[in-house]
């Protein structure tokens, strides 16, 4: 029952885009404004999801697998995958929302995404994957290496969640803007007002959760993943392999159709043309992803929510260096625009 | 006095970076008009005047996929 993945991933394209989920935003804004909030939402959705994982796995419902952990690969993949989605202006998950919100750059970014993670995993450049990824120490999770429970972990990862979302519902001095409502009821509520980031958390948390058996009862034992299935979907469409087609391929088709639902319906799509220097960061982005995430195992997703949901080396490693890739991409080209100087202005503007 | 920022075709984080670079050149009471169509900066911009206290004193779509918000320095 793959349909099931379609399923899924309509539902969790829908809840990015209005959530406006970002963690790309998250990881750039730590070192670009100091700015935790998206970040710290980002660990509620881990909390959620180890919760609900090591709750599944204990009543035998899906059963986690001890991975040796590939730090050579994720250090270097992290690095590139981080650097990478600053350029393309979103990670893998963003850049299929986006391009579900109808922004032209995100097409290519997504197109050569997916392109070169078929390079990296199925292509050409598969054998040094493979080989980079054979690098491996024992002992892939911390439960596993310090000999405790993952219980452990997981009361400790949900007390820092918490305390975190307090300390960010205590930080606004006024209450946020809202746009004037024009809808009411559930109309309102799923196409028009604004999601808190934390709540989002915690949907996309417990969508995450339900993915596991969905996808295990598929023969696809793992969960929420991006990278794998693009270059899978990639494959079959160059090859006609039906082989290809799985729970995670009918995943990020349903991400790409969701996200275009939500925003057709809240009147936030439109085909959004960017100027050159865009278009072509765009694609270095894409295909600094591709080649990043099939290294590091996994993007944004399936290594920084997934990986790191089971306590593995390589989720929180691969998600460090892809902060510090972040980092270093968003302080050499984030900077306002030379010309920027606003005009003083006396009218309001024409559309 | 009010100044526009237009910012239409800038993808994230940018509207955002250029609206602090323009509150930076305002003084007191003076306000800050950013049109925008980047939808993370629906919550962004919010979020930032809320942080920093400044008054928004007008928000709204403008057509499918643009908005524009005025954000008062205080």
């Amino acid at each position: 029952m793959i349909i099931t993945g379609l399923v899924v991933g309509l539902i969790l394209g829908f809840v990015f885009q209005r959530g406006r989920f970002c963690v790309t935003g998250a990881f750039r804004d730590l070192t670009l404004t100091g700015n935790t909030r998206w970040f710290s939402a980002l660990i509620v959705l881990v909390a959620v999801h180890s919760i609900g994982l090591f709750l599944l796995n204990s009543f035998g419902v899906i059963t986690l697998e001890a991975e040796p952990f590939p730090w050579l690969a994720s250090i270097v993949g992290g690095l590139v995958f981080g650097f990478s989605m600053v350029f393309a202006g979103g990670c893998a998950t963003g850049t299929y929302y986006r391009a579900g919100e109808g922004l032209v750059g995100s097409w290519f970014a997504l197109i050569f995404y997916a392109l070169f993670s078929a390079v990296m995993k199925l292509g050409p450049g598969a054998e040094f994957t493979e080989g980079i990824r054979s690098i491996t120490l024992d002992n892939g999770s911390l439960p596993a290496s310090m000999g405790l429970s993952p219980w452990v972990f997981v009361v400790v990862i949900s007390a820092i969640a918490v305390w975190l979302t307090v300390h960010h519902a205590r930080k606004l001095k006024t209450p946020m803007a809202a746009l004037p409502p024009r809808k009411t009821g559930l109309a309102h509520l799923f196409t028009e007002k604004r999601w808190n980031p934390f709540a989002t958390a915690v949907v996309i948390g417990i969508i995450a959760t339900v993915a596991w058996p969905l996808s295990a009862a598929t023969g696809r034992n793992s969960g929420l993943g991006i990278t794998t299935p693009s270059a899978h979907l990639t494959g079959y469409l160059a090859t006609g392999d039906a082989e290809l087609i799985d729970w995670g391929v009918m995943l990020v088709i349903g991400i790409l159709v969701g996200s275009l639902i939500a925003a057709k319906a809240s009147g936030e799509f439109r085909v959004r043309v960017p100027d050159q220097a865009t278009i072509i960061r765009s694609i270095i982005g894409g295909i600094g992803m591709g080649v990043g995430a099939a290294i590091a195992g996994g993007c944004t997703v399936g290594n920084s929510m997934v990986s790191t949901a089971q306590f593995e080396y390589q989720g929180w490693v691969a998600t460090l260096f892809m902060i510090v890739g972040a980092g270093v991409a968003a302080k050499a080209t984030i900077k306002p625009r030379k010309s920027s100087a606003p005009a003083p202005a006396a009218e309001s503007r024409t559309v | 006095m009010k100044q526009v920022l237009e910012t239409d075709g800038l993808v994230c984080p940018f509207p955002l970076v250029e609206a602090k670079e323009a509150m930076d050149g305002l003084t007191g009471g003076d306000e800050l008009v950013i049109n925008f169509d980047c939808t993370q900066a629906t919550e962004a911009i919010p979020q930032w005047a809320a942080e920093n206290g400044y008054p928004v004193t007008h928000f709204d779509r403008v057509t499918d996929a643009s908005w524009t918000i005025t954000v008062q320095k205080a």
